[in-house]
């Protein structure tokens, strides 16, 4: 006699397109299938969409906001939240800029000024990192107040170390970290692979999810929840400082005001791709599939040709949707 | 099994998103007119409309491209440079006949400069230029800030030499990071070289193009020299922030008035026309954002053309006052805003 199973029940059930878009819909890559639907949907309507040279577009645009999201995702993950991101971004470029610059800058024109400048700016992210976490853990601020200072800080820093100045001259070898979308896309994936593998495969992943579940059991449960915060702020700082490198070398310049208004931008990503500003949920790959989500919808309405005011609409209205599904996604998952 | 079905799935949907990208199945953008000849399309790119000046000149480019029959596709940068190095490379993928740029400043446009370089497509800087850099083309309509400011402040200057009194004064500057407002700031110093006896430079304020910064500078310096009677804006948008500050320090008033404070600024927007009509404001210096518009298509299509483009087209821009507001006022464009 067959032995009734789970598997073998579900398997019955008749498949339809009901219990397909159902799947779909409940699956964790719907984000994903939400790009698709939404590239293939708008093809007819938005000349040049699916051109080489505007995918190359999108993607030079979402490399660098994308390793922003990575570190955010670590952070947001474990219940935190760094509104700095963007600041040590802009305190990154300014310095690497200063320090690379044949303008003047310290080590012009000598071969040492792209590794110095680079290791310079990871060093600024890492520092950065380094004092939130530091803020969080041992002075017990709640992390929106302490990273929220650390902008206003570090922002008002970046200005004065250039009074509002913008850093040119910067040397070719640096700049093509920014310019070849290969080297760029090479970096950013060894990024997302490094943040993927620690979040999925190591006990450090284990960790910080338990932590974003719920912080005291963590603890309890012999979890170095103050370590661990403390490690996922720095290595936030260490991905705004890589992401700074990004910005800077795509613009060819140091710049006090780079990815200024992007902060709303990395952290709506970062939600539509999953992961929950409550902490305990959030995946690398949603990440990566909520900052696609984000470069499709702001190159195709620029394609459209819509007027600015249209375009500010129907992007949030978009995202809107996008959220909206998610949390509607999410609700079902819960009653099932 | 089924994890393994569904990742399959994701694999082959993925795949399909690549090859029809690769594939490049966009369309032409061409518009044949009346006479089946291609029309132009032209890529109007802004940093941001955050001022009436901006919203002035994005309307009279566009109101001159349409008067020349030329398609506009438009996008506004909202002050993110990267935003608008995207932008531009759009407006390369749907393969423009030109751009009109606004860029976020002088350095940052520098790669967006070079991918319209690189497409063959002419491009043109309104009101900003670039930073000089090797290999990089464009042409630039820009007031000469300097030489305005310089204009606008000799008459504020002559003015303060009437009433028989040395002043104090302030400057409201710009973001110093925008070449503009650099140039305004020299031609401020321009004027008021050798007048020291009329006018003494007590307070600088930076504004960073910010009102509340503004406000806050202007309120500081007040408070620290009660006796300000000489006051710069660097730019009219400022002037909410710079009435504002003078009312509550009660040293808002009209010409004529024992106590009114000598005030000019720049652009030529509705609030200063507004000043100029109610009498409060003694001159600004205005940008001819019509004749601006008018020089950046022209130059645009003497690209296309292949005739030769100069680098920098000035608008010498005018200054207005109390005295020449009546003969002035149609070329000034914070008098029509609002108009249709």
């Amino acid at each position: 006699m067959a032995t009734l199973t789970a598997n073998s029940i579900q398997d019955a059930r008749p498949a339809g397109v009901t219990q397909t878009i159902k799947r779909l819909f409940l699956s964790d890559y719907l984000i994903l299938w939400l790009c698709l639907i939404y590239f293939v949907a708008l093809l007819p309507f938005t000349p040049g969409f699916a051109s080489l040279s505007n995918l190359q577009t999108i993607l030079a645009y979402l490399l660098p906001l994308l390793v922003v999201a990575l570190g955010l995702t670590l952070v947001l993950i474990i219940g935190g939240i760094d509104l700095s991101v963007t600041s040590t971004i802009a305190l990154a470029s300014v310095i690497g800029g200063k320090i690379m610059s044949s303008e003047a800058g310290w080590l012009a024109g000598s071969a040492l000024a792209v590794p110095v400048g680079v290791i310079a700016m990871l060093l600024v992210g890492v520092v950065m990192g380094t004092i939130n976490g530091f803020a969080v853990t041992n002075c017990r601020i709640p992390a929106f107040i302490a990273t929220l200072t650390t902008m206003m800080f570090v922002s008002g820093l970046a200005i004065w170390f250039t009074l509002s100045q913008k850093i040119g001259g910067l040397p070719p070898g640096f700049v093509m970290l920014g310019q070849k979308l290969w080297l760029a896309a090479t970096l950013t994936g060894l990024a997302t692979a490094a943040a993927h593998y620690a979040l999925s495969r190591t006990l450090y992943g284990r960790w910080l999810y338990a932590i974003g579940h719920n912080p005291r059991a963590a603890l309890t449960s012999g979890v170095p929840v103050k370590r661990v915060t403390f490690i996922a702020y720095v290595l936030c700082g260490l991905f705004a400082g890589l992401a700074s490198i990004l910005f800077t070398a795509g613009l060819e310049t140091g710049n006090p005001e780079m990815a200024r208004d992007n902060l709303l931008d990395i952290v709506g990503a970062v939600v539509i791709g999953g992961t929950s500003l409550y902490g305990g949920k959030g995946r690398i790959i949603g990440t990566v599939f909520g900052v696609l989500f984000l470069a499709l919808v702001d190159n195709s309405l620029n394609l459209l040709g819509l007027n600015f005011y249209t375009v500010t609409m129907v992007k949030g209205g978009v995202i809107l949707a996008a959220a909206l599904l998610d949390a509607l996604r999410n609700k079902l998952l819960v009653s099932r | 099994m089924k994890k393994t079905i569904h990742r399959f799935a994701t694999v082959i949907a993925t795949t399909i998103f690549i090859t029809l990208g690769l594939v490049g199945c966009g369309k032409s953008t061409d518009t044949p007119n009346a006479n089946g000849e291609k029309q132009l399309t032209v890529g109007v790119a802004f940093e941001t409309l955050q001022t009436e000046y901006w919203v002035a000149g994005f309307e009279a480019i566009k109101a001159e491209l349409k008067k020349r029959n030329i398609n506009v596709v438009e996008a506004i940068a909202d002050g993110d440079a990267n935003r608008q190095l995207q932008q531009v490379r759009t407006f390369v993928t749907r393969k423009v006949d030109g751009i009109v740029l606004v860029p976020k400043d002088s350095k940052t446009c520098i790669p967006a400069i070079k991918a319209a370089n690189e497409a063959n497509i002419p491009i043109v800087l309104f009101n900003r230029p670039a930073a000089d850099a090797a290999g990089v083309k464009s042409s630039a309509v820009v007031a000469d800030n300097r030489k305005l400011s310089r204009e606008t402040v000799e008459f504020m200057i002559e003015q303060a030499r009437k009433t028989g009194k040395k002043h104090k004064a302030m400057l409201i500057m710009g973001d110093l990071g925008d070449i503009n407002a650099i140039g305004r700031k020299d031609g401020f110093y321009d004027a008021i070289k050798g007048q020291e006896s009329v006018v003494e430079v007590v307070a600088e304020v930076p504004s960073e193009w910010n009102q509340e910064k503004a406000r806050a500078g202007v309120v500081n310096a007040l408070q620290a020299n009660p006796d300000i009677s000489f006051i710069f804006s660097s730019s009219d948008f400022l002037f909410p922030s710079v009435v504002a500050a003078l009312k509550s320090a009660n040293k808002y008033h009209k010409l004529g008035d024992s106590a009114h404070v000598i005030l000019g600024g720049f652009d030529g927007d509705a609030t200063a026309y507004q000043m100029l009509m109610d009498g409060y404001l003694d001159a600004t210096g205005v940008q001819d954002v019509y004749f601006e518009a008018e020089q950046s298509v022209q130059a645009l299509l003497d690209g296309l053309a292949k005739k030769e483009v100069p680098a920098t087209i000035l608008d010498p821009g005018f200054v207005i006052h109390q005295g020449n507001l009546p003969e002035k006022k149609a070329r000034m464009w914070g008098a029509n805003v609002g108009k249709k």
